[in-house]
């Protein structure tokens, strides 16, 4: 006789939860208790499932015809990718370990297929276009630094000609001609010019108004680090009260400051979601082109930034002392000055250094549609076809970034050091000289950065005629279907370009990181070159802002989203390298000797102790970067690299505002859910 | 046996953290090292199987010279010789069988073992090792997932799957809460007793010497100033090992 009531083994569960699967992907999992599994899995098919059919339907993309149905062939996998998921339920019923590796691997087919389609990759050019390639490499090679006169004709001298100069010189032979520095160095970091005094100068005697003065001008690589560091001190002074109002340990003191708390937390979030170049854009509209325009723009993005880092900073101090001197009867504002801000000093000063690098990067490309720096020089320079030219700006750009790196990174270290200084008593006068030097030298950079940098405080008041209708145009944007359909594409195309670009500089930088960590250099001499030689690849390929990369792969590939991809491409693979190396130097060693104890080789060794170890930081960084990746491809179609960036500056060029505010809006939304989801999933791997 | 002669070892900062240090371990012996921090007994564990590299003096492992020894037979004797360690040194995200497995590497092909495929002796063999250590339900989860006791557990288990006839043991108990001392090195004197496991473990506590080792030697700023009994370690004895301003403490 059959027992109704016979109880349910794992596998009758296990058949329940698969159809709970089959209905819906992931509610299997759900029920189970795996409840991140889950919602990856849910989300993950409803992206697969749109893209899959938004790209056939709009791009024909894995478009096959069977018979009279045409369709797309990426539902295979998908389908597949769906069966995966309901036996992953089922198999975690019955307790049966079920790999993840079939399931990533579906989706990831799919959603590269679509991103290599999308983003125009054509391997072809690479290789029928070498010889262009070969052209940009040599110009680059051979910067125009040094001008040689031949027979009263001007013409660049580069290291060959230089070395041959040389020769010539040591030699005692007659060279081909005198050398002297050439106009475009010259351009770029500046010239001693005949101009009209300034009024100062006027004032104090030192010159006749109407006449001429011999003064250094400032060039274009001058005008960059003014930029730069303007920008940093205004948003750190701006960036100071915004954090106390953004700080919720601080709000939640005074009423109603729970509220304010959350109005500013979300303004700086979408300031933050807007890339400088961006804000480029709008700034234009408001002051003009210029320098000033590029350091209003930078000052814009940094404060939001900063303010952010700032208030969860002011979040994360020591209760301790607050509650001790509120206890003593003090007020609010004493409490923020005797408990607080002692605190903050030095993490403050050490994320403004840092912003300071950043701010420094971003004053290289600002040019490119604020005018003004090296970015403008650029732009200029290229446009006339000046390789060797443009090379120079390259050079320099790289070196002065390295420098700015260096400093700022040292600087911060020995600021969060933060060591009792030993006895203040003694030097005290050297002290003193020492402060009095650094103050005045501070203010005359101060004073001359405002002066290059063009900073002019009226023309703030004085908007441009068109900056009322790009406010009132932001505030309607335009969602007509038309427009929505236009930049979603564009904006798919976007994080598709960023997902592959982070993947071509993952691929190339892995073996590269393993040469660049100092712990796993052999003792060899050969690998301690190999280490330097990494390294300095690294720094000198991430010092370079993708933007300026664009304009050699235009020549390579032609202009579109391929160009940006590899731009991309370029300084993901010296991040990811930097951030990888660094994440294998910092693994705990104490594994790796337990395994070498044993007898194992180092194959083994690297195998057992090495790889678990770095795995997770990996993948984290990879997330890190592509979320990076989808900022930085919201502009590279500004200098030509395709994707969303493109259509924002066409709609500004031809004052579409309305439009241009649905293309910031959406690069608002998508860079915020981003920034959301890889910060969530990299808290789950780490 | 264990012979070491004349084990000096100079750091390249110039630090001399072992000078001429000689001794001898019979077979089956418990021995206990102590000293200050920084006296040279990690420096010396690590000599053994050469982790470290001694600047001179050999070290004569059943008659083999392990000083001398190259690539392949570092490895072979390494395999003979298993470690504990004060910090545990698990890979902590990996479970604990894929940490226990680790300590078979030195056995087994290295294609196989990159796949992460053992044979089914292996299996047990771990499987046993992990009951030895009493462990045997933990085998799947992840290794950071125990407390630091059980840690431990796992890292003896990681040294059984070499099957050795030695075993270093580095401050084995310093990372521990002291009620959980006893259970770690009862299991090493377990190992010691039955199998005849030799051991030689650097301890801190002078009652956990008396109480487990069956031999002692002392280190001081590198040199070896005591060898013998572990009772002969008398007042004066101590004061000359620990320096004059050290207390006799004791723990549970």
């Amino acid at each position: 006789m059959a027992n109704p009531k016979k109880k349910p083994t794992p596998a009758d569960h296990g058949i329940l939860l698969a159809i709970c699967s089959l209905v819906v992907p992931g509610l299997g999992q759900m029920v189970q208790k795996k409840r991140g599994r889950g919602v990856v899995i849910f989300l993950a098919t409803l992206v697969l499932v749109y893209i899959t059919d938004w790209f056939f339907v709009h791009q024909n993309i894995g478009k096959v015809s069977l018979g009279k149905l045409t369709t797309s062939w990426l539902w295979l996998p998908l389908i597949l990718y769906w069966l995966w998921n309901v036996l992953d339920s089922y198999s975690l019923a019955v307790k049966r370990k079920f790999s993840l590796v079939p399931g990533v691997l579906l989706a990831a087919l799919i959603m590269y297929v679509v991103a290599w389609n999308v983003t125009d990759v054509k391997l072809n050019r690479l290789v029928e276009r070498i010889n262009d390639a070969r052209t940009v490499a040599t110009n680059l090679l051979n910067p125009d630094m040094i001008t040689m006169t031949v027979d009263g004709q001007d013409q660049i001298c580069a290291w060959k000609c230089m070395y041959t100069y040389i020769g010539d010189k040591l030699a005692h032979r007659t060279p081909a001609g005198p050398i002297r520095v050439s106009d475009n160095l010259l351009d770029i970091v500046g010239r001693v010019k005949l101009v009209a005094p300034a009024n100062w100068q006027v004032k104090l005697g030192l010159a006749q108004s109407g006449g001429k003065v011999k003064t250094f001008v400032a060039g274009t690589l001058l005008e960059t680090i003014a930029m730069g560091l303007m920008a940093t001190i205004f948003s750190t002074i701006l960036a100071i009260p915004v954090s106390f109002l953004a700080a919720h340990n601080i709000m939640s003191r005074i009423p109603g400051g729970t509220v304010v708390y959350y109005i500013v937390r979300t303004i700086l979030n979408v300031v933050r979601a807007i890339d400088t170049i961006v804000w480029g854009l709008i700034v234009i509209v408001w002051v003009g082109l210029g320098s000033f325009a590029g350091v209003i723009a930078l000052t814009i993005h940094s404060v939001a930034a900063l303010g952010k880092l700032f208030s969860e900073e002011i979040e994360h101090i020591d209760p301790g002392p607050v509650e001790a001197i509120t206890a003593t009867g003090a007020n609010w504002l004493q409490t923020i000055r005797h408990a607080v801000i002692p605190q903050i000093i030095p993490s403050f000063l050490a994320y403004s250094l840092l912003r300071w690098d950043i701010n420094m990067r971003s004053a290289t490309v600002i040019g490119f549609v604020a005018g003004g720096g090296i970015g403008f020089f650029v732009i200029e320079t290229v446009r006339m076809g000046g390789y060797q030219q443009y090379a120079t700006a390259l050079w320099a750009v790289a070196v002065v970034i390295i420098i700015v790196d260096y400093v700022s990174e040292k600087w911060r270290e020995s600021i969060l050091k933060d060591q009792p200084q030993k006895d203040r008593k003694k030097h005290r006068t050297a002290d003193a000289l020492k402060i009095a030097f650094y103050v005045i030298l501070g203010l005359a950079a101060f004073m001359y950065s405002w002066n290059v940098a063009e900073i002019s405080i009226r023309s703030l008041f004085d908007p441009g005629k068109n900056f009322g209708r790009l406010i009132l145009d932001f505030v309607s944007i335009d969602l007509s279907s038309k427009v929505v359909q236009v930049v979603t594409q564009q904006m798919l195309v976007t994080i598709f370009q960023a997902l592959l670009a982070t993947t071509l500089g993952a691929i190339v930088a892995l073996p590269f990181s393993f040469l660049a960590a100092k712990n796993l250099t052999g003792r060899s001499q050969l690998s301690a070159w190999l280490y330097y030689l990494s390294r300095a690849i690294f720094n000198i390929l991430r010092s370079i802002e993708a933007l300026l990369y664009v304009v050699i792969f235009i020549f390579w590939v032609g202009i579109g989203p391929f160009a940006g991809m590899l731009a991309l491409a370029v300084t993901s693979f010296a991040l990811i390298g930097k951030l990888f190396s660094e994440a294998i130097e910092n693994i705990d060693p104490g594994p790796i000797e337990a395994i070498t104890a044993t007898g194992a080789n180092r194959f083994q060794t690297i195998i057992y102790a090495i790889i678990p170890q770095i795995t997770p930081p990996f993948i984290s960084y990879l997330i890190y970067q592509w979320d990076i990746n989808i900022r930085m491809a919201t502009i590279i179609g500004f200098a030509g690299g395709g994707g969303i960036g493109l259509t924002l500056t066409t709609f500004f060029g031809s004052l579409q505002y309305h439009k241009a505010g649905t293309v910031v809006a959406f690069i608002v939304v998508v860079v915020a859910v981003m920034d959301f989801a890889s910060a969530k999933l990299r808290q789950v791997l780490v | 046996m264990l012979k070491i002669e004349n084990l000096t070892k100079v750091y390249p900062n110039g630090t001399q953290a072992l000078k001429n240090v000689s001794f001898e371990v019979k077979d089956g012996e418990f021995l206990a090292v102590i000293g200050l921090s920084g006296s040279g007994k990690s420096t010396l564990l690590r000599c053994i199987n050469r982790l470290i590299e001694p600047t001179s003096g050999k070290v004569l492992w059943n008659g083999q010279d392990v000083t001398a020894a190259s690539g392949a037979d570092i490895r072979k004797i390494r395999r003979q010789i298993g470690m504990v360690f004060q910090q545990f040194n698990l890979v902590k995200r990996s479970s604990v069988m894929a940490n226990v497995m680790s300590g078979r590497l030195g056995y087994v092909n290295t294609m196989s073992s990159s796949l992460g495929v053992f044979s089914a002796e292996d299996n047990q063999r771990a499987l046993a090792s992990l009951d030895q250590v009493g462990l045997a339900d933990k085998a799947h989860v992840r290794a950071d997932s125990l407390s630091g006791g059980q840690q431990q557990r796992v890292g003896i288990a990681r040294a059984l799957m070499q099957e050795p006839k030695l075993i270093l043991a580095d401050e084995p108990v310093a990372s521990l809460d002291p009620v959980l001392a006893h259970s770690i090195l009862k299991y090493l004197e377990q190992l010691n007793k039955e199998r005849g496991i030799t051991v030689i473990c650097s301890l801190h506590f002078l009652d956990l010497v008396h109480r487990y080792a069956t031999s002692a030697i002392a280190l001081k700023d590198g040199e070896l100033v005591f060898q013998g009994l572990p009772k002969q370690i008398d007042d004066a004895q101590f004061k000359a090992i620990y320096g004059q301003e050290a207390e006799r403490v004791s723990i549970i």
